[in-house]
């Protein structure tokens, strides 16, 4: 009697210490972060893109841009960038949105308010080895100072001020600039469908 | 007494339950339960006789909604139909299969009886309130990791034993 | 991937059937355990038989182990089973009324049941007041017991997480407590029931 008895719970603790491990393994991609990738990936310069780069982008229709609010819904709903698609921050590394954000071929850009949830977001995805991911810089706190409200330079500013300030204006109307917190005038569906698109060879194949 | 040759080695029975279980969420992701089949039982008693006041009642009003599905057609039901069956299976080959009264030998049968009623209805008002028993709430909780769980635990042998002193002439 | 039913992989009827066979198992085991045996049961309290402690634990580590595991290899997603929302007032008061009743009745449901089945007399009384309890609590629910039983609300709690520890961590730790209880509680029984034949 007493044998069995030790047989049994002696499979009890084997089947204990198999969770524990499988457990502690399993902490790798997101927790433990080695602290010389985190300074590689933190140093990289090209992570931003300029509330102008994205208005150009966006007012010449650039089939390549993927943006994604990561703010909450009713926010998302309140007010939100043309096009883009609400995965709030928490929801980020659901497999289920994966592809929208895993990509080859599109330019997914993060935004919130400030550039401080889709830092996160980016680190993230890195993390996770995605690519093509961007921050917007400054969030739409930025976007209205630059796009929708653009100060006037003082009179000592440089020309190219100047003529940045012209783009912004242009902007500004084009995006129905004026009151910042209002709905997004232009309201096209996202135009991303949440499909892994892969580089094809030119010809192969029609969607 | 040469009795306990004829039970299973409790480990054994204890990880096969738990096997079941396993099984019981695999297929139906559901936990293994009792309390509340009998409260199932209750439901359709009370919802046959006067439909009107099951579907006002506070108590009652969430099971009895679908006028076409019978409360008493639910997975836990079948369960326990099945625990019946199982429980007759092993006691028949066992030869366990008797009427008698199991109690202490310092209490009269009578005693016993009375006390089984007592200890029934306690139990029938304390698994509602505490929302499972032992089966359902505490076993089936533990093996998910649910706090509830634990707490059932704690509040049922840890309170057990502090009164167990008490009550020791209806089983010593 | 399970769970089958919940995902729709297997219909109503089957899934029906499937209870009954699992319960046949439960049923089966909780009888060859002895747990049928009302002075078994109470004997945890005593020290004269351990069963239900060895059973028990014996059991909510399969299941955690099996369940986690199962949940890692992904052949089951746990967020789609049954998880009990915790309450943690009633749940330990409601446990503490269920202690008077394990020591007054000596039976659970679960055990009663079975125990009434193979012809137990006491468990069919205890079957019985059971059933009365819950009608008693059914119709004065509104009245003493609806708040009760809603508070302490605390929704899906883990208690790994509530303590802060990870799940494989957290039932480890839970084995090897169980591991030395086992140990203990063997030697308790030998010696309180070397004094004394109880005759189960």
């Amino acid at each position: 009697m007493k044998k069995f008895d030790v047989l049994y719970v002696g499979l009890l603790l084997i089947g204990a210490f198999w969770t524990f491990i499988v457990n502690s393994a399993n902490d790798e991609p997101i927790d433990r972060v080695q602290p010389c990738d985190l300074v590689d990936i933190v140093a990289q310069t090209d992570k931003y893109m300029t509330t102008d780069e994205l208005a150009r982008r966006l007012m010449s229709d650039d089939p390549t841009l993927a943006l994604i609010d990561l703010r909450s819904k009713t926010e998302f709903e309140k007010y939100s960038l043309e096009g883009a698609i609400n995965i709030p921050l928490e929801d980020i590394v659901n497999p289920e949105f994966k592809d929208a954000i895993n990509q080859d071929v599109l330019t997914v850009v993060f935004y919130s308010n400030s550039s401080d949830l889709s830092a996160k977001a980016w680190m993230l995805t890195k993390r996770l080895g995605y690519e093509n991911n961007y921050i917007l810089k400054g969030g739409l706190n930025h976007w209205v100072e630059t796009i929708l409200r653009p100060r006037e330079p003082k009179e000592t500013a440089s020309r190219s001020e100047f003529e940045n300030y012209s783009f912004r204006k242009a902007a500004s109307a084009y995006f129905g600039g004026g009151s910042a917190t209002g709905e997004s005038v232009v309201t096209k569906k996202p135009k991303v469908a949440i499909k892994r698109k892969k580089k094809s060879a030119a010809g192969g194949g029609c969607d | 007494m040469e009795r306990s040759k004829t039970y299973m080695n409790s480990y054994l029975a204890g990880i096969l339950i738990g096997v079941f279980m396993i099984a019981a969420y695999y297929f139906s992701g559901e936990g293994l339960g009792a309390s509340g089949a009998l409260k199932a039982v209750v439901v359709t008693a009370v919802n046959d006789v006067n439909h009107e006041y099951a579907k006002e009642a506070h108590f009652f009003k969430a099971r009895v909604q679908n006028e076409e599905q019978s409360p008493i057609k639910s997975w836990l039901v079948f369960e326990i139909l099945g625990v019946i069956a199982g429980a007759i299976i092993s006691a028949a080959i066992a030869g366990r299969l008797k009427f008698e009264i199991g109690k202490g030998p310092n209490i009269t049968s009578r005693s016993r009886l009375i006390f089984a009623l007592i200890g029934g209805i306690l139990f029938g008002v304390g698994s509602q309130l505490g929302r499972g028993c032992t089966s359902g709430m505490v076993m089936s909780g533990m093996g998910v990791l649910s706090l509830s769980g634990f707490i059932g635990l704690i509040a049922i042998f840890g309170g057990g034993y502090v009164i167990a002193y008490f009550f020791r002439k209806l089983w010593l | 991937m399970g769970p089958l039913f919940p995902l729709g992989t297997i219909g109503e009827e089957l899934n029906m059937l499937i209870g009954f066979i699992i319960g046949i198992g439960f049923g089966f085991l909780l009888e060859a355990a002895g747990f049928t045996n009302t002075r078994k049961l109470a004997g945890v309290f005593y020290g004269y038989d351990f069963v239900v402690l060895k059973v028990f634990f014996a059991a909510a580590i399969t299941a955690a182990i099996g369940l986690f595991l199962m949940n890692h290899y992904g052949l089951i997603d746990i967020n789609a089973t049954f998880y009990p929302k915790t309450f943690w007032i009633p749940t330990l008061i409601g446990g503490l009324i269920m202690a008077f009743g394990f020591l007054i009745g000596g039976f659970c449901p679960g055990t009663s049941i079975c125990a009434a089945v193979t012809g137990k007399i006491d468990a069919m009384i205890f079957v019985l007041g059971a059933i009365i309890g819950i009608f008693g609590y059914a119709f004065t629910y509104e009245s003493l017991w609806e708040d009760l039983r809603n508070s302490g609300k605390m929704g899906r709690t883990n208690i790994a997480e509530w303590m802060g520890i990870s799940d494989g961590l957290f039932i480890l730790l839970m084995t090897i407590v169980a591991a030395v209880t086992f140990f203990a509680v063997t030697r308790i029984q030998k010696k309180v029931t070397d004094k004394h034949d109880y005759q189960l």
